[in-house]
């Protein structure tokens, strides 16, 4: 199909201009009403960005980091702990939304544009790397939760990247976004999961209240901590937030409701989160060495708890999370790298305009679910290897974000007022401070011991 | 009566556009490159700052990778 293009005295209008332009209409029509349902009708069209980056972070390692501590620790610490993490991860958002919705350019553009070609590449190559390394991560838990089902590795992968193509065929954005909320609300699935379990409410009111029982504070406690802060927010979501928020057509006002989608999207994130901790907190119970299990390896050990259904619930809970977050860092790569490489990139854009957007894509999901199938390779490694990385790669992000977010030139007002910069630059401190002491855990585990860690 | 339609469909995709997006939210008015950010003290000292972290980012991830590898 010839893209449509229509000069006017000094504009060029193009496809991708407008299909954004009939998902804003229906916003502009919403808002011009009065009422509590036009106003709901408003937030229904603006929730997206938000929902899908915050369910989206709770991917295939989050939800098994989330159930190993779970039956590691209990029912106590660790759960108004998690809840911390995701309102550390709101005011880190927050921002990606007032940057994208003032400037109408994607994170990756914004630091080439302000910071040079240098930062610019640097910031893509890194969230490319740190994202391929992610996605084969998301797949091993695919593979991991169908497996629980018997089907075979390959079939599993070829569902996930079906569903994934599937959610790119409309070419329109406000139709990806809707097939992956409907995905990313199943990441639910671990609340009913937590009821099956029958958890003691008494001791998740005093866990929420007391913040006890405590865990032991020993090394190894430390380095949970410490990776669970540092991976609280990682580089794509970021990206992904900002990218979507100007693929989407927000502007500065749709602010407010963009907040209310990321708190949203933070609050069932967290309810998922707390919900994995406390479907799996039996397995402490039964002191069941669980440190090292796979998805499938819960599922099955939950199975005489909870039973058969409530199981397959588990491990397809595990399928959703490594789904959908294959679906949104795969994404971020491609927005990333047309923002910097100059390439058209929205999901607005039919196949013909926007081939490297989509080549990036699925060659990123391809190669990563590829290797998940190459057989005896150590991927437990690469589990590994992900977690140092992600970590490590988010202070330079945090720092950019930090900076453009209160750059009175691009921003104009909507620069942050100092309670907010003093709420987020401690937040940034916090995370980077998390994400140096992890590395350095990595690399001289005895310097860090002496710090104070038993 | 195709041809007639057509410049009539083109107008009103263009009134709707012009109507409902700002002008820097149109594909080609993002050809143009927001300016490049004149640095001060502070932040250059971040730069370097960050420079300095990459180079260690970069020793932590190579011997986790070469720790992965072995």
């Amino acid at each position: 199909m010839k893209p449509v293009t229509i000069e006017t005295e000094s504009v060029v209008i193009t496809h991708e201009d407008v299909d954004r332009a009939h998902d804003r209409a229906r916003v502009s029509t919403a808002r011009a009403r009065r009422g509590f349902s036009s106003k709901a009708r408003l937030l229904w069209l603006l929730v997206g960005p938000g929902v899908l980056v915050m369910l989206g972070e709770n991917d295939g390692p989050s939800m098994l980091s989330y159930a190993a501590t779970g039956a590691k620790f209990g029912i106590g610490f660790f759960l108004p702990f998690v809840v911390i993490t995701f309102c550390m991860a709101i005011v880190v958002q927050e921002m990606t939304v007032r940057l994208g919705a003032a400037t109408h350019r994607g994170h990756a553009e914004l630091i080439f544009d302000r910071f040079g070609p240098f930062w610019g590449w640097f910031s893509m190559i890194d969230l490319g790397i740190g994202n391929f390394l992610t996605l084969i991560t998301e797949f091993i838990a695919v593979r991991a939760g169908l497996g629980f089902f018997g089907v075979p590795p390959w079939l599993a992968i070829l569902i996930a990247l079906v569903i994934l193509y599937a959610a790119l065929m409309s070419h329109r954005y406000w139709t990806w976004e809707r097939i992956t909320l409907a995905a990313a609300t199943f990441n639910l699935i671990f609340i009913p999961v937590a009821l099956m379990t029958h958890p003691n409410s008494h001791a998740v009111a005093h866990a929420f209240l007391t913040w006890q029982p405590l865990p032991d504070f020993n090394k190894d406690t430390l380095l949970i901590l410490l990776a669970d802060i540092g991976a609280t927010v990682t580089p794509w979501m970021l990206f992904f937030q900002q990218s979507a928020t100007v693929d989407k057509g927000m502007t500065t006002k749709d602010i407010r409701f963009g907040r209310v989608d990321t708190v949203l999207g933070a609050a069932l994130a967290a309810a998922a989160a707390v919900g994995t901790i406390l479907a799996t907190a039996p397995l402490f119970a039964h002191q069941m060495s669980a440190g090292n299990f796979e998805a499938a390896q819960f599922a099955q050990a939950l199975e005489p708890i909870i039973g058969r259904f409530g199981a397959s619930l588990f491990a397809l809970g595990m399928v959703e999370a490594g789904i959908v977050a294959a679906i949104t860092i795969s994404t971020s790569s491609a927005y990333a790298f047309g923002e910097v490489a100059h390439k058209p990139h929205s999901l607005n854009l039919p196949m013909g305009e926007g081939k490297s957007f989509y080549a990036v894509l699925t060659l990123c999901a391809m190669a990563a679910a590829a290797i998940v199938l190459i057989p005896g390779l150590p991927l437990v490694y690469v589990v590994l290897v992900v977690n140092v990385v992600a970590v490590l790669a988010m202070p330079p992000a945090l720092v950019f974000l930090f900076m453009l977010v209160n750059d009175k030139e691009i921003m104009g007002n909507l620069v942050s007022p100092l309670w907010a910069n003093i709420l987020s630059a401690g937040v940034v401190f916090v995370l980077t401070a998390a994400g140096i002491l992890f590395g350095v855990s990595v690399v001289a585990p005895n310097v860090f011991a002496a710090l104070g860690a038993k | 009566m195709a041809p007639k339609s057509k410049p009539q469909s083109f107008a009103a995709e263009q009134d709707l556009v012009l109507s409902t997006l700002e002008h820097d939210q149109l594909v080609k008015a993002k050809k143009h490159p927001i300016p490049r950010r004149h640095l001060k003290g502070p932040e250059l000292a971040i730069l370097w700052a960050l420079r300095i972290y990459v180079i260690f980012m970069m020793i932590v991830v190579a011997y986790q990778f070469w720790i992965a590898a072995r």
